[in-house]
């Protein structure tokens, strides 16, 4: 197993390296390095989660409307000072959300598996380098921080940066108009 | 306006949990990492001791367990499949795949005597791996729900504090000084009482007031025949004080005490980051039946409130505690969620409900039992 580990970690090697070797300055090289490596686990966890949407439209779209429905009989029920027919909706909706509650639980790790792949690999190679702080940062989190300090910002800018780049990125261009539809119903 | 602001709130609370609060208790921070509880432990081959010239395994320990990521894999597909189809046994399974399924209890175990400290890191580290996979899990949930304004910030914020509170309680008093049978044990109780709420759904009783229920709803549905105006979509926070806090939901006004959601935020938070579970099956109940929301902004906010918690646990354990986790685990964890997740929907409805159920009340029955009585009192069962 360690060798499979070693290979992987020889082929991110490969792919991601030059991208810390660009320009000579360490600390700029290192932020360059950890922000691509941060896009590419935006475009794959995107790229992942919008396969799976687009696979179980049907299921998640039957589960969608069967909440409508219910979430309105439930309101009209509150509207009209109906407690009892209200509590009853409530709670039969209470599945319907469940569902709906564990499935998108489920398919966030769909958009986020590629980091704990990104820290392991960034603890392969940045364990052992520590990032000192200034003040008033060092007071707040000690003298030095790890790589997971600097990555998990960076990762969130990416998320950033990709949601304004997505309308112009092809196939992400198709899913962004998928998204648009989808906000235009919602609010229609 | 009053939504933003409760937004900052949360914003500032989130701030204050993981930077002020730590800052100020953080002088015990990293007594007892993982090489100091290595260096304490007795060296050599034989079973609770390190073998120094060993394959480095799980955290990097010479001679630990080497991980199969195939197992890993499937197991998570197992995982996925649950949460798609059953939903909160989900995170109960994926915890016994840390515990048993990848052999860290058993490994864990080995070092009860020989080595305690590198006992109780691994037990923290099999408590930390569940609330990342949980806490990830909680937070694109999260972010959908407040797109939606299906989220209460208000009541996030109050549940929040509760959290905060718990969870540096939780990790002060119990990070490095819990044995792996002690954590096995609770975990156990944990399960059964998920298994007890299983069980209260398909008991008469339990049948019997869903039924009423669904009679209820069918009724009222024939009556209705229009969809009604509805004047405004999504949550609003209208007032909010300590005593009584005010939202609106489609126009309608719902109100809430901001103590008990704090208590409730507190005990809840303080359960789940002990055993390293969500506790989004103790959320649910909490929210719908003592402070008395409906169930469409229930989902959400318990989202947030099992992520809140997830990630002052996550915060306190790792940074302020030297927690570790085997990343490669969590990752293949994750692709094994999102697969079983998938076909969750498309196998799931062959199965009938109660078949369902009973499966995973007997499953519930059984690792609880084990669990139980091997951690208190080592008894193995099986």
């Amino acid at each position: 197993m360690q060798i499979l580990w070693a290979n992987i970690g020889y082929y991110a090697d490969c792919c991601l390296i030059p991208f810390y070797r660009l320009t000579g300055y360490a600390l700029t090289d290192y932020f360059i390095g950890t922000f691509v490596l941060g896009m590419i686990c935006v475009a794959v966890g995107e790229l992942t989660v919008s396969l799976a949407l687009k696979l179980n439209k049907r299921y998640l779209d039957e589960l969608k409307a069967e909440i409508e429905t219910k979430e309105q009989l439930s309101f009209n029920a509150y509207k009209a000072g109906d407690q009892r027919s209200y509590k009853a909706l409530n709670k039969q909706a209470t599945d319907a959300w469940g569902k709906q509650f564990f499935t998108m639980a489920a398919y966030s790790a769909g958009i986020l598996w590629p980091l704990p792949f990104a820290l392991a690999w960034l603890n392969m190679r940045f364990q052992a380098v520590d990032f000192p702080l200034a003040f008033p940062l060092s007071l707040l989190f000690g003298p030095s921080v790890g790589y997971t300090f600097t990555f998990i910002p960076i990762y969130i800018l990416g998320r950033i940066i990709f949601k304004y780049l997505r309308p112009w990125l092809p196939y992400f261009r198709g899913v962004q108009s998928l998204l648009d539809k989808q906000k235009v119903k919602e609010a229609g | 306006m009053r939504n933003r602001r409760v937004h900052w709130m949360l914003c500032w609370l989130v701030i204050f949990g993981l930077v002020v609060m730590p800052a100020m208790m953080a002088a015990p921070a990293f007594a007892e990492s993982l090489s100091d509880a290595i260096a304490k432990a007795a060296k050599g081959t034989e079973a609770g001791q390190i073998d120094p010239d060993g394959a480095k395994g799980y955290l990097g320990i010479p001679g630990g367990p080497q991980l199969n990521p195939i197992i890993g894999l499937l197991w998570a597909v197992w995982v996925g499949w649950i949460f798609s189809t059953v939903g909160a046994f989900g995170g109960i399974m994926a915890g016994v795949g840390h515990i048993t399924i990848y052999g860290l209890g058993s490994y864990a175990k080995t070092f009860k005597t020989s080595a305690p400290d590198l006992n109780k890191f691994l037990t923290d580290s099999i408590r930390v791996s569940n609330q990342w996979l949980v806490g990830l899990s909680a937070l694109i949930s999260s972010i959908n729900y407040q797109r939606q304004k299906r989220l209460v910030p208000a009541l996030g914020f109050f549940l929040g504090i509760g959290a905060l509170f718990a969870t540096l309680l939780i990790v002060f008093t119990t990070a490095g000084k819990i044995k792996f049978s002690q954590y096995q044990g609770y975990f156990g109780l944990c399960v059964f009482l998920i298994g007890g709420f299983m069980i209260y759904e398909m008991s008469p009783r339990g049948q019997a007031s869903k039924k009423e229920a669904q009679a209820a709803a069918k009724a009222f549905e024939n009556t209705i025949k229009s969809k009604g105006d509805i004047l405004d979509q999504g949550v609003k926070t209208l007032k909010w004080s300590l005593a009584k806090t005010e939202i609106s939901f489609f126009g309608q006004k719902f109100s809430f005490s901001p103590l008990w959601a704090f208590f409730g935020g507190f005990l809840i938070s303080a359960v789940a980051s002990f055993i390293g579970v969500g506790g989004g099956f103790l959320y649910v109940p909490f929210l719908t039946s003592v402070v008395g929301l409906p169930m469409f902004v229930v989902a959400g906010t318990s989202a947030l409130s099992v992520l809140i918690g997830m990630i002052f646990s996550i915060f306190n354990f790792m940074v302020l505690k030297g927690v570790m986790v085997h990343w490669p685990l969590i990752g293949v964890e994750l692709i094994g969620i999102f697969v079983g997740s998938m076909i969750g929907p498309r196998t799931g409805k062959y199965i009938p409900a109660k078949v369902l159920k009973g499966i995973f009340i007997f499953l519930a029955l059984f690792i609880g039992l084990r669990y139980t009585l091997r951690g208190f009192f080592g008894i193995n069962i099986v």
